[in-house]
């Protein structure tokens, strides 16, 4: 931790980067925290938290506003995946993030990490839904059409917080199909069941980076995190793409390489 | 120039835990508290957007009162002043039960004592009831 510490003030000192965010307890909290050159006598608190936030999110929130800064992060190996993804769809680019990694393999003693805590399941759950701590394997060997029974159980209980989508460090769009009153009615509570869930999962294809931030956020224990990882594994299987782990383009990219044109600049050109 | 500010939701009386992330005085989102123990690092749709009504640009910011049928924004001074003097015309025409008073889950404990007091002690009604009994 002292290392981790040193290398914070080093970063900033030196001007690698302006703001640095990592974790420190207010209030009795572990929250995040940003560290700059302007407070950084609170390095020393500097600490990893068990409660994991979307780091890289606030990070491109912050780059939206203000495109110059640096920002460093400290980072889990979700955290990395998050930011190549974010890279590859052009939310940061190459330079404006900089990542302090922290081991993050559960051998480790200093792993810190909230999805290492299996949720408990009831019994109602385990009879009619889907235990979240299934791995695919244990998944797939219930029978396909109990399955889906089992999906509608779990997606007839959503709230339609958003909270899976509001958390989500990959999720970025500006004009979100889940609030598109055609594809989504409006108003209704459940959410119309599963297309809901589906439009997400079939958007988390290729961009999902398997982090758990949005099962964690789930006010009513929705199993995403299998969802999503089925969806890739589907992505996988089919096209060899690894979401996440490259800089290379998901093979359902129709973005082109660079930043958008700014809209002005492109209208100058007619 | 960046914080992260914690909160608790402003919505209702469960008392979320919120995290406010705040850019140059402007609050960008907000985040659920993953370590309070009331949401557990959750929150329902209205507590996740907290933030647009903050900053929304139709939140009202002072009072207004209608005049010839038109809302007009006006003095705190002259709208107490109008408020004060229907209600002891109301009161003394009809009586204190014709008045109600309704609390808010949106402020605080002791602002929401002021208001039955206001109602049992200034007005005389038991009148006293709260938006989150839906």
């Amino acid at each position: 931790m002292a290392e981790l510490k040193d290398l914070v003030r080093q970063w900033l000192e030196s001007g690698r980067v302006d703001l640095f965010l990592g974790y420190k307890e207010v209030a009795g909290h572990p929250l995040p925290y940003a560290f700059s050159r302007d407070n950084l006598e609170e390095v020393a608190e500097l600490m990893v938290s068990p409660a994991r936030y979307p780091l890289e999110k606030l990070a491109a929130n912050i780059l939206k506003a203000r495109p110059g800064l640096r920002i460093g992060l400290l980072a889990r190996d979700c955290t990395r995946r998050a930011v190549n993804v974010l890279t590859i769809y052009n939310q940061v680019e190459p330079g404006q993030v900089e990542l302090l990694d922290l081991s993050c393999c559960p051998s480790r003693p200093q792993v810190s990490c909230s999805a290492l805590t299996p949720p408990e399941v009831g019994e109602v759950k385990r009879a009619l839904g889907l235990d979240n701590r299934l791995t695919p394997e244990q998944f797939e060997a219930i029978p396909a059409p109990e399955r889906l029974g089992r999906w509608l159980y779990e997606f007839q209980k959503c709230l339609k917080c958003y909270g899976c989508r509001d958390i989500c460090p990959v999720c970025f769009c500006r004009e979100c199909s889940l609030e598109h009153g055609e594809l989504v009615e409006p108003r209704d509570l459940p959410p119309e069941v599963p297309m809901f869930h589906w439009v997400r999962a079939v958007h988390m294809a290729g961009r999902c980076i398997d982090c758990g931030l949005c099962e964690e956020a789930c006010p009513v224990d929705i199993p995403l995190r299998l969802l999503y990882r089925q969806t890739n594994r589907i992505v996988r299987e089919l096209f060899g793409y690894d979401t996440g782990l490259t800089l290379t383009q998901p093979p359902f990219s129709v973005l082109g390489v660079g930043p958008a044109e700014p809209r002005e600049a492109a209208g100058k050109g007619r | 120039m960046y914080k992260l500010v914690p909160s608790i939701c402003s919505y209702c009386g469960t008392g979320c835990g919120v995290l406010f992330e705040v850019l140059d005085n402007r609050i960008l989102g907000t985040l659920p508290l993953k370590t309070h123990p009331v949401n557990e690092g959750r929150l329902c749709l209205k507590g996740w957007s907290l933030h647009e009504y903050v900053e929304s640009d139709m939140r009202l910011t002072g009072p207004y009162l209608r005049i010839n049928g038109r809302l007009h924004q006006v003095t705190w001074e002259r709208a107490i002043g109008f408020a004060a003097r229907r209600l002891t015309e109301i009161v003394d025409r009809y009586g204190p039960d014709s008045v109600g008073v309704l609390a808010s889950a949106k402020i605080s404990n002791e602002e929401n004592y002021l208001l039955q007091k206001f109602a049992r002690a200034v007005v005389g009604t038991n009148n006293v009831d709260h938006c989150a009994r839906l």
